[in-house]
C-alpha cells in the first residue's frame, strides 16, 4: 500500500512525461477496444436484421450480394426476378408466408420499398420482434406510405406529411416522381435495423409512378396522371426479392434446391445465417488485420511507458537511496517502478474507455444515419474485459524490464548512489 | 577497501569519525547501515550479529533501528515535509508505534521533532524542492530521529552548509540524541566540527587495507 501511494506521488511529480506516457496508452485502448466494440456491434446489427425469415429468394448471382441488397439495403440488384416465378414459389405447399421486395427507388438519401402488408405482418428483426407503428398503421390507399423511425426522425415526417420518391438512388430534380406524391400514414417503432432508414409503400405503388417511364426516364406523351394510374393494372411485372419463411424448417433445402433449379428463369435461394456466416468469412479477414493492428498500437504505446521509465531511473537513483536508508527493500524499490508501470496502465486504460465512451457517444448519431448501424453506448463486453486484461497483463510485463533495472541499480547502489 | 581489527562504539556515544574522501568512509558507512556485509569478521549493532542475518533481514533491522542522514537530496521531491518525515513509520512497525507512544499521531510527532529542529509553520507547508539547503537538512535530521531508532548515522551532513551553521546544526543533533538516547556516528571530513564531539576516530590510522590512504 505504501508503496502503490509513493508510485502515485512519484508520478504526479513527473506529470508532463506521465501525462504524456498516459495519452498514448489511452489512445491506443481506445482504438483497441473501439475496433472490437465496431467489429461486435457490426455483426450484431446485421445479425439482428433478419430473423425468422427461413429463405431469401432473388435472380441468380452471389449469397452475400443477395443479401446485402434484399436485407440490408446495400448496393442494387443486377436482376429482378419475375412476379410469376414469385407466385409460384410463394404458392408452394411447404410456404408458410412470403414478403415481395421491389427496390430501386430513393427518397432524400432513404431506400423506398415496394412490398405489401405481409411486410408487416411477417418480417421480424432482433429476437423475433415484429414490427410496431409508433403512430399510423399500413399503408391502404395506393398512395400512402410507411417510413421508419430514422426517416421520420431525419426528415421530421409525421403522419398525413407528403413525399415525394426520386427515380434510382440519387435524388436529382429531373428523374422524380413528383406527379404522384406520397402521403405518410404510418411510422415504424426504432428497430435499430435497415428499416429504420426505409420508405415503405405498396407493390402497385412502385408500378404506378413508374407508368409511363421507360429506362429510368419518363416518356413524354405516355405520361399518366396520379388519378388515371389507379385504374391501370398494377400488378408488378418484377420484383427484387422475396423473404420466405416455411412450414417447418425440415423443408428448408428441399425449397433452396426448387428455387435454385427453376426452369422459367435463373434463381437463387440463400439462407440468411449462412449467407452471414460467408460475409463474415469475407470481412473476417479485415477485422482481424485491423485487430491485430490496433494490437501493435498498445504495443508501441507500453513501448512508450517502458521508455519514459527507463529514461527517469538513472535521475532516481539518489530516491531509491533515500528509500534504501528508511529501510525499503531492493524488492520494495522494484514494486515502487514495477506499480507505477501498473498504475499508469490501469489510469490509461481506464482514460481510453472513457474516450471511447465519449466519442462512441458523439459519433453514435452519425454512423447510425451513414452506415445504419447501431452501437451501443453500454459497459464492456466480455470480450473486451479479456482485451483490456491483456492489455494490463502486458503492461505489468512492460514495468517488469524498468523495475528489475532499479532494482538492480539499488542493489549496486545501496546508500551510495553513484551519480 | 577497509580493513581494520576492532572498532567499538559504545550506547548512547557521540562518535566524529574523520577520514578524507577514498578512506573507506562510505564502505563503514554501508557496513554499519548493513546494506553490505565485510567479507570477513563481524558486525554486532545492538547485539544484533549483522554479518549473519540475510540481506531482508539486515533492511528491516536497518528499518527498525537506525536512522540515517544524506550528505545533501535527502529529501523525496514528491512528498510533503511531514511525509518525508514519516517514511521510516512505512516501512518500520516499530519506528511507527514508538513515534505514536510519543505523540497521538505520526504528523504531530512529525510536526513536534521538525519544531525541535526549529521547522515549523509556514516552513512545513512548502514543497520540499522549495526549501534551503540547511533546512533539507534539518527535516532529514527529524526523518532520521522520527521513532527513536537507537543509532543515528550522518554521512558529511554539514558539508554543504555554511560554517556557521554547521556547528548549530551539530548542536541540534546533540540535543535529539540525547533526548532519544541514540548513538551518533558522524562521518566528516571537516575537522573543525571535531572538538564538539566526544570522540575521534581516524578512518586513515584504522585502516590497514594496502592501497588506502
Amino acid at each position: 500500500m505504501t508503496i502503490l501511494r509513493l508510485a502515485w506521488h512519484s508520478l504526479r511529480n513527473r506529470r508532463l512525461t506521465v501525462a504524456l506516457t498516459l495519452v498514448s496508452i489511452a489512445l491506443s485502448v481506445a482504438l483497441l477496444v473501439g475496433v472490437e466494440r465496431l467489429r461486435h456491434e457490426t455483426r450484431n446489427s446485421f445479425s439482428s436484421t433478419v430473423s425468422g425469415t427461413d429463405l431469401i429468394v432473388g435472380a441468380r448471382s452471389g449469397p452475400v450480394q443477395l443479401l446485402l441488397y434484399a436485407v440490408f439495403r446495400i448496393g442494387d440488384a443486377t436482376n429482378n426476378l419475375r412476379w410469376q416465378s414469385y407466385r409460384a414459389i410463394a404458392s408452394d405447399r411447404r410456404v408458410a408466408w412470403s414478403v415481395p421486395l421491389s427496390l430501386g427507388d430513393s427518397h432524400r438519401g432513404f431506400r423506398v420499398l415496394g412490398t405489401n402488408g405481409d411486410y408487416f405482418r411477417y418480417y421480424r428483426y432482433g429476437r423475433s420482434q415484429p414490427l410496431a407503428f409508433s403512430t399510423g398503421g399500413p399503408f391502404d390507399d395506393l398512395y400512402d406510405a410507411v417510413v421508419g423511425a430514422e426517416v421520420a426522425d431525419k426528415l421530421g415526417y409525421r403522419i398525413g406529411s407528403e413525399l415525394i420518391v426520386a427515380h434510382g438512388g440519387a435524388d436529382v430534380g429531373f428523374a422524380r416522381h413528383d406527379d404522384k406524391p406520397f402521403r405518410v400514414v404510418g411510422v415504424l417503432a426504432r428497430t435499430g435495423t435497415p428499416v429504420d432508414r426505409t420508405v415503405h409503400v405498396s407493390l402497385a405503388a412502385i408500378e404506378a409512378i413508374h407508368s409511363g417511364w421507360q429506362s429510368g426516364v419518363p416518356i413524354p406523351g405516355l405520361q399518366v396522371s396520379a388519378d388515371a394510374a389507379r385504374q391501370r393494372d398494377l400488378t408488378p411485372q418484377t420484383i427484387t426479392a422475396a423473404l420466405i419463411g416455411l412450414k417447418s424448417k425440415v423443408a428448408t433445402f428441399q425449397v433452396q434446391r426448387m428455387v435454385n433449379e427453376y426452369r422459367d428463369e435463373p434463381l437463387l435461394a440463400i439462407l440468411p445465417g449462412v449467407a452471414l456466416n460467408e460475409l463474415w468469412r469475407l470481412v473476417g479477414v479485415a477485422e482481424n488485420a485491423l485487430l491485430v493492428v490496433s494490437g501493435f498500437v498498445v504495443v508501441v504505446g507500453l513501448f512508450g511507458m517502458l521508455t519514459a521509465l527507463l529514461a527517469g531511473l538513472n535521475e532516481r537513483r539518489r530516491e531509491m537511496a533515500i528509500l534504501r536508508s528508511v529501510g525499503a527493500r531492493p524488492m520494495h524499490v522494484f514494486a515502487l517502478v514495477g506499480g507505477e508501470a501498473l498504475l499508469l496502465t490501469v489510469l490509461g486504460a481506464l482514460l481510453g474507455l472513457l474516450l471511447l465512451l465519449v466519442l462512441l457517444w458523439f459519433a453514435q448519431p452519425f454512423i447510425a444515419s451513414r452506415f445504419g448501424l447501431f452501437i451501443a453506448v453500454a459497459g464492456l463486453s466480455q470480450h473486451e474485459l479479456q482485451l483490456l486484461a491483456a492489455v494490463l497483463a502486458a503492461g505489468l510485463l512492460a514495468g517488469v524490464v524498468p523495475a528489475y533495472r532499479a532494482y538492480r541499480l539499488s542493489l549496486a547502489d545501496g546508500l551510495s548512489p553513484r551519480l | 577497501m577497509l580493513a581494520f581489527g576492532c572498532l567499538r562504539i559504545g550506547h548512547g556515544e557521540r562518535v566524529f569519525v574523520e577520514g578524507p574522501s577514498g578512506s573507506g568512509k562510505s564502505t563503514l558507512l554501508s557496513v554499519l547501515a548493513g546494506v553490505v556485509v565485510p567479507q570477513s569478521g563481524s558486525v554486532d549493532i545492538l547485539d544484533t550479529p549483522l554479518h549473519a542475518l540475510r540481506a531482508t533481514h539486515r533492511d528491516r533491522f536497518r528499518a527498525d533501528h537506525i536512522g540515517y542522514v544524506f550528505q545533501q537530496f535527502n529529501l523525496l521531491p514528491y512528498l510533503s515535509v511531514t511525509e518525508n518525515v514519516i517514511l521510516p513509520c512505512r516501512f518500520s512497525s516499530r519506528r511507527r508505534a514508538r513515534a505514536l507512544a510519543q505523540s497521538s499521531s505520526l504528523e504531530s510527532e512529525a510536526v513536534r521533532l521538525l519544531g525541535h529542529l526549529d521547522m515549523a509553520g509556514e516552513l512545513l507547508q512548502r514543497p520540499v524542492v522549495e526549501l534551503s539547503v540547511g533546512q533539507q537538512q534539518r527535516v532529514a535530521a527529524a526523518r532520521a530521529l522520527m521513532g527513536a531508532p537507537e543509532l543515528l548515522i550522518a554521512d558529511e551532513p554539514t558539508s554543504s552548509l555554511d560554517a556557521d551553521r554547521r556547528s548549530a546544526f551539530v548542536r541540534l543533533l546533540f540535543d535529539e540524541c540525547g533526548r532519544s538516547g541514540a548513538t551518533l556516528v558522524f562521518v566528516s571530513h571537516d575537522a573543525s566540527l571535531e572538538p564538539l564531539f566526544e570522540r575521534t576516530v581516524r578512518l586513515a590510522e584504522l585502516n590497514q587495507a594496502r592501497g588506502a590512504r
